[in-house]
Order: C-alpha cells, then sequence, then structure tokens
C-alpha cells in the first residue's frame, strides 16, 4: 500500500502540469507565478488537507485553492512589481528555433487575450470544462456556486469569445 | 471593467435568434439528458445557426484544450522536492521577504552582471543551426525553470515550451534539406466554423480531430494528394512508434538497444513532422496541424531520451502519451486520410 507522501506525490505528477496551464491562463500567461502559485496550493494541501479529504475531493480542493490564490494575486498585481521573475526572464535561454518559438507563442497570446476578455467566473468555469473537463456538477463544487450558474457561464463565455473570434478573424482577413 | 465586459456579452448574446443555442452549450458538454440531446440533434439537422454554433465551441474547445500545458520533469520534480521537503520555501507566499533576503540580493546581482555580459555579447553572435546529433544526444543539463511546452491536445501540458526549442531550425545535413521551408505568409489564426464541424455528429471533447476528417475529401480542401498521403504515413509511422515506446520493458536491465531504435525513430520523424505541419499550417489545415503539434513534443522527448534513459523518464513520456490519447488520434486521422485518397 502506497504511503502518504506516494500518494501524495503521484497527486502532484498528475495533476501539477495542468494546475500550472489552469493558473497561467486564469493569469494571462505569467507562467512564474501560475508556477509558483500551483506549488503553492499544493503545498496547502500538503500541510493542512491531505489525508483529510474524502477520496477524489482533492482536485477540487487544489483548484478550488489556486483559484483564490489567483484572485489575491489580481487584488495584488497592481502594486507587486515581480522583479525578479523579470531578471529571469531576461536571462531565459532564447529560442533555437525563433519562427516555430514565434508562432507557438502567437497561438498562446491570442487564446489569452481572448480569455482576458471574459469575467473571471465565466474564464474559471470555462477553463475548467474545456481544460480539465470537469463535469457541470463538478465544476460547481469547485467554485461553490449553483449547477445552473456553471451551465449558464460557460455558455456565456463560448457565445463571448465566439463573437469576439469572428471579429477578428474579419478584421485579420480585411488587413491581409 | 468586468461591468463593461458583461454588457457587452449581453448584448452579444441578445444577436443569437435561436432559443436552442443555449442547449447546443450543454449538449457539446455531455450535460443534457438523453431525450433532450436526441432532441436537439433533430433540431440541428434544421437549425442553421445551432449548427454554426455547436461548430464554434467546439473550435473553440480545440483552441483552449491545445493550450500548451508546462511539462518539465526536471523542474516538476523540483517542485516537489520543494513542497514535500521544505515545506514553505515556495511560490508567491515568500513575497518581499524573500527579494530583500541576503541570497537573492546574491542571485540578482549575479543575473544582473550576466545580463549585462550577455547583452553585450548577444548581437554578436549569429544563431547556429541546431544539428541532429544535438537533438539525439538532448540537452547536456536542463534548466530548473525551462518550460517545456507541446501545443497538444488531449493536452496535458505534456511538455513545456522550452521542448519545443529543441527543435532544429535547420540541418546541414543534405537528408534535412528538404526540410527547409520557405518564408510563406502563415495562414492568419481564425476561429470560424469548419465546415466540416457542422455536418459532423456529436461527440466527446478529444473527437474534433476525427470528426473534421469525415469532411476531408470535399472540395473544400487545399492540402495536395502528395502531402495527404505522406502525412497518413506520417501517422501511421508514429503510432507504430508510439505502440512500441508503449511497449519497452522497463524492469530489464540495459534497455537501451530497444530505446536505440525508438529514438532513432523518432529523430527521423521529428523532421518529417516539422515539415508536415508547416505545410498543414500553410494549407490551412488546423486539425492536421493540431494533431501534428501534439505530436511533435513527444517525438522530441523520445528523441532526447538519454542513452541511459531512466524508467522514469520514459514512464513520463508514457503518461503523455496516453493522457493525450494521442495513439487513437493517429489511428482515426490515419485512417481518414488514406479513406479521403482512396
Amino acid at each position: 500500500m502506497a504511503s502518504r507522501d506516494e500518494e501524495f506525490t503521484m497527486l502532484f505528477q498528475e495533476f501539477y502540469p495542468s494546475l500550472c496551464r489552469f493558473l497561467e491562463c486564469l493569469l494571462g500567461g505569467r507562467v512564474e507565478l501560475a508556477q509558483d502559485l500551483a506549488q503553492e496550493s499544493f503545498l496547502q494541501l500538503h500541510r493542512t488537507a491531505w489525508g483529510t479529504l474524502p477520496d477524489g475531493e482533492a482536485r477540487f480542493w487544489l483548484y478550488r485553492v489556486a483559484r483564490n490564490f489567483a484572485i489575491n494575486e489580481f487584488r495584488k498585481s497592481h502594486t507587486r512589481y515581480r522583479l525578479f521573475d523579470r531578471v529571469v526572464e531576461a536571462m531565459s535561454p532564447k529560442a533555437r528555433n525563433p519562427e516555430q518559438e514565434y508562432e507557438t507563442q502567437e497561438r498562446k497570446e491570442l487564446v489569452l487575450s481572448m480569455l482576458r476578455t471574459l469575467p473571471e467566473d465565466q474564464r474559471v468555469a470555462l477553463l475548467l470544462r474545456e481544460q480539465e473537463q470537469l463535469s457541470y456538477r463538478d465544476i460547481s463544487q469547485v467554485l461553490n456556486v449553483s449547477e445552473g450558474k456553471v451551465k449558464v457561464d460557460i455558455f456565456r463565455a463560448r457565445a463571448a469569445l465566439r463573437e469576439r473570434w469572428a471579429k477578428r478573424a474579419k478584421t485579420v482577413g480585411a488587413a491581409g | 471593467m468586468q461591468s463593461e465586459i458583461r454588457n457587452s456579452n449581453s448584448e452579444i448574446l441578445k444577436s443569437m435568434n435561436c432559443d436552442c443555442t443555449e442547449k447546443v452549450s450543454s449538449l457539446i458538454d455531455g450535460e443534457l439528458a438523453p431525450t433532450e440531446a436526441r432532441e436537439l440533434e433533430r433540431h440541428l439537422i434544421s437549425c442553421v445557426e445551432c449548427q454554426e454554433a455547436r461548430a464554434a465551441f467546439l473550435n473553440l474547445r480545440s483552441k483552449i484544450s491545445e493550450f500548451p500545458a508546462d511539462f518539465n520533469p526536471v523542474g516538476q520534480r523540483e517542485a516537489l522536492s520543494r513542497v514535500l521537503g521544505k515545506g514553505g520555501v515556495v511560490g508567491s507566499g515568500l513575497g518581499w521577504r524573500w527579494i530583500f533576503s541576503p541570497a537573492a540580493f546574491a542571485v540578482a546581482s549575479l543575473l544582473i552582471v550576466g545580463t549585462v555580459i550577455a547583452l553585450l555579447i548577444y548581437p554578436r553572435s549569429k544563431p547556429t543551426p541546431v544539428s541532429s546529433d544535438e537533438i539525439a544526444s538532448g540537452p547536456k543539463k536542463r534548466s530548473p525553470t525551462a518550460t517545456p511546452s507541446p501545443m497538444a491536445s488531449g493536452v496535458q501540458k505534456g511538455t513545456g515550451s522550452k521542448q519545443n526549442n529543441t527543435a532544429p531550425k535547420s540541418s546541414p545535413s543534405p537528408s534535412t534539406d528538404k526540410n527547409k521551408v520557405p518564408n510563406r505568409k502563415r495562414a492568419p489564426l481564425t476561429f470560424e466554423p469548419a465546415q466540416d464541424n457542422i455536418a459532423s455528429k456529436q461527440t466527446g471533447p478529444n473527437d474534433t480531430i476525427a470528426e473534421n476528417n469525415i469532411g476531408m475529401n470535399e472540395p473544400t480542401r487545399v492540402r495536395s494528394a502528395d502531402a495527404e498521403t505522406m502525412t497518413a504515413i506520417h501517422f501511421q509511422k508514429s503510432e507504430l512508434l508510439l505502440r512500441s515506446f508503449r511497449n519497452v520493458r522497463l524492469d530489464k536491465a540495459g534497455m537501451s538497444p530497444e530505446l536505440d531504435y525508438e529514438k532513432k525513430l523518432a529523430q527521423k520523424l521529428v523532421y518529417q513532422n516539422m515539415m508536415l505541419r508547416r505545410e498543414a499550417d500553410a494549407s490551412g489545415d488546423t486539425q492536421v496541424s493540431s494533431l501534428l503539434e501534439s505530436l511533435e513534443p513527444i517525438l522530441l522527448d523520445i528523441a532526447n531520451l538519454p542513452d541511459k534513459a531512466r524508467p522514469s523518464d520514459v514512464r513520463t513520456i508514457r503518461d503523455r502519451v496516453e493522457r493525450k490519447n494521442i495513439v487513437a488520434l493517429l489511428q482515426v486521422n490515419s485512417t481518414a486520410l488514406a479513406r479521403a485518397l482512396d
């Protein structure tokens, strides 16, 4: 039988990358911060809730805590300047294939810029659905709202993104 | 700001005429009761607006789910050891306290000096091509801050953006010269509903690519038959490689002979994958391009495995392959392409 730490390691390995991605999308592309907050969420889980949660609850707990951390960051971000992140970014190795890197970055930026146009609750619900493939019920548990609200939020987010993407396509088409 | 966004969203909703559009959103999430889903499927046959909404929502799904997840085994291990070991030496919780510590000052000073040196040297240096040997041997030392990123879709952050960076810009060997693609204007990244999606039936979240292949032999396709043939063959080879990789025995001592084959094959396929992906991008075949993009970091990871790979490295890649369900996607796509070409 796996020990407590082994179980935690398995959970970490399974969900850490997707939690980072979720936070990155939520925070508008701040990769370093997303990783920090993902680790902070796991740390909280390990310190406080690990072993006390019912089976299958840890994932929801993590997303809930991670989202709260992200909201705190939104509030703080106006006054906080992450010098260290900037320096690390400046020192990070450059892409070996600039063209490919540029394309990947462009796609990411496009998705992030579209997601940024959504209200936070719609963005979270949509990300949990599309990236984490949670059901409406699971999302309602994570966000502590009704399933009805989740359903409406996801639909509104999709409708808004569809419209904006279509507008963008027209603009790009007209320019090209 | 948020209220402005909400107002603009409600205007968007008013522009939708059919009352069923909201249900379409639930339908693609599999959240409708069976009877309701059947009714809506019937409605979809006759309602163009709902068909378009469905196609657009599915495309949106693929865009968001393809967002590359950050996967860096080394960084992840370090993160885990920080969480398990030190308890508290991570993340934003450190805040200014950490930034003002003597160690941070030392690191920052080093980084600033390094930045200045790098800025002085960088303009003089020219980008050097990466040889296939480098891909084979992999990075000598991975940076802990490296954040590999696959554009993958089943899509865990299976790979990090830096993994893509190991892709060769060009290769000095003659066999890879054909991979050089002239600077073509890329098709704009748009989000228009694909015709293929409109006609397709409802499927699970990972079936979008397969769905879109149903209409591949329609007159609107712009990719050449040669490219499609090569893509189909490439998918088959990649599928075989991944199956073979999945079957590598990890409990056997000295597994390098078995992995040698996989690594060499992955190195060959990486080049072809890049070429075909660019071709698919240029011709606007986003579904094939997206699958190739998911595949690329996996091929790179296999190609970059060290000579004496650890079982955990192999397992990590395998897990990602499983998560992305990529073997099945390759099989479906190669079959669909082959049928379209018949």
